[in-house]
């Protein structure tokens, strides 16, 4: 309790809150997008992207992403600090990016299964932030 | 679920062909050939990035405006995954029409690209092109059809790289790595088989040894990068001045053979000749000093000089080159008796 009141007056509460769901929302895409279109092409599409949103947001060039998955350990310790709207800029750019691929390739097939899940998630971390 | 077995049972019997295939088209086809099972498409393309290709393969009544839709589409989107712009024109396409779909009826004339899966085929991070398949109706596929797709454009992939690395090794084993000429072990196997048409056939057959004159002094003075530039320029020079059915090959340090199937003596130092002037008449950069660089020549040929075996023909035209060298260099000269004595102690 006495770290969470110490973070939260130096502004990390919400930032460790918007990069967890960040995180559980990156994994939840992973699976529900790899068991579509399979881990070797989602890896290239989220190399991609992160390439590309990562010039304007590099805190995202520390996502680690294998064919086994994404993981986001490197950005939850180095990037707390980042201002919780930020992260959630940065993310929300990398998702919609990710969601004009998926788009570009298999038109609303796979945006058909990924935005009822999205979604609920982009307006949860608009609550975290706007509750700061 | 019978359906699911069915289609899981194409799906495999599909990855099984792309999987022994032994050439790309091949690949393409043993899609092709298993797709109208498992999928309602009016056409089925790949594009392999490597050789600019796109094979298409389409509804027998496609219309030709459906093909540009379709072609505009893939370049799109692999330049999207490519993160590089491909110009139509310069990809070679090429088109099959096939009856894709019997149930169904034939396309509209004016039918359109409504719908499509596009997928990049990818292997560790590369990406060698996409595979696409479309539609003239509307939300043609959903999501199994897509599972199904990725599948089969994973092993399309993975077999495409599995050839891009054989081929890498077959061109280690063909090409010396500095020039981009044939190396010593490709040189002899091919002069075995023109020495055998040669010898069998009574064709003619000359070789022609060059040797680029004191290049130990340009490695000396400028070092062997500038060194290595040299070598490259000189073999360029000298692939571009023979025929298309010569073999150009480094033989070691700065020497190059030349087999020449099908010249007499005759040509083959007309053949020579140009060379050695070619080279004499080029101003060479190296280092930033503008030299001037020759060459010396020893030619030998089948029957001319009675060899008996491919062996006796290079130490010929070895021992021409080396009267070549004897005599100034920056010389053509072709094998004599005389020079065959030099040799012997």
């Amino acid at each position: 309790m006495a770290r969470g009141v110490r973070d939260e007056k130096e502004g990390k509460w919400s930032s460790d809150l918007v990069l967890d769901l960040y995180s559980n929302l990156l994994t939840e895409m992973w699976e529900l997008v790899s068991a579509l279109i399979g881990e070797a092409i989602l890896a290239y599409l989220f190399t991609l992207a992160i390439r590309k949103i990562g010039e304007k947001y590099p805190f995202l060039n520390s996502i680690k992403v294998s064919e086994d998955g994404v993981s986001m350990e490197e950005v939850k310790q180095d990037y707390r600090t980042v201002a919780a709207v930020d992260i959630h800029r940065g993310f929300q750019s990398l998702i919609n990016h990710l969601s004009q691929l998926f788009s570009d390739l298999a038109e609303g097939v796979i945006n058909k299964e990924l935005f009822p899940r999205v979604f609920p998630k982009f307006k949860e971390a608009e609550r975290i932030i706007s509750q700061k | 679920m019978r359906l699911i077995f069915k289609n899981l049972n194409v799906l495999r019997s599909t990855i099984n062909a792309i999987s022994t295939s032994i050439e790309i088209k091949e690949i393409v086809e043993s899609a092709v050939n298993n797709l109208p099972n498992l999928f309602d498409f009016s056409s089925f393309g790949m594009f392999w990035k490597k050789d600019l290709l796109l094979f298409l393969y389409q509804e027998e009544s496609c219309p030709p405006s459906f093909t540009q839709e379709v072609v505009k589409n893939m370049v799109k989107v692999f330049s999207i995954l490519g993160e590089e712009s491909i110009d139509v024109e310069r990809i070679s396409i090429q088109t099959e029409n096939r009856k894709l779909r019997p149930g169904r009826m034939m396309m509209e004339p004016r039918a359109s690209l409504k719908s499509h899966l596009t997928l990049p085929l990818t292997v560790e991070g590369e990406i060698l092109g996409c595979i696409s398949l479309n539609s003239d109706q509307s939300n043609a596929f959903d999501a199994q059809d897509l599972q199904f797709l990725s599948v089969i454009g994973y092993q399309m992939a993975a077999t495409l790289k599995h050839f891009q690395r054989l081929s890498s090794i077959k061109n280690m084993a063909i090409y010396d790595t500095l020039t981009g000429l044939f190396n010593r072990r490709h040189f002899e196997e091919r002069l075995g088989v023109e020495a055998q048409k040669s010898f069998y056939g009574g064709t003619p057959l000359s070789l022609v040894m060059v040797d680029i004159d004191l290049f130990k002094k340009v490695n000396d003075t400028f070092g062997h990068t500038e060194g290595d530039q040299v070598l490259c320029k000189i073999s360029s020079l000298l692939k571009t001045s023979v025929r298309k059915k010569d073999t150009v090959a480094r033989y070691g340090g700065e020497e190059f053979i030349l087999i020449l199937p099908e010249a007499g003596l005759e040509e083959s130092f007309l053949i020579a000749e140009r060379i050695r002037r070619m080279a004499e008449n080029t101003v060479f950069e190296v280092g930033g000093i503008q030299v001037n660089l020759t060459l010396s020549m020893g030619i030998s040929n089948f029957p001319r000089h009675r060899a008996k075996s491919k062996e006796e023909l290079v130490k010929m035209a070895d021992q021409a080159l080396y009267d070549a060298k004897r005599g100034g260099r920056n010389k053509v000269c072709i094998f004599t008796e005389k020079s065959a004595q030099w040799t012997v102690p």
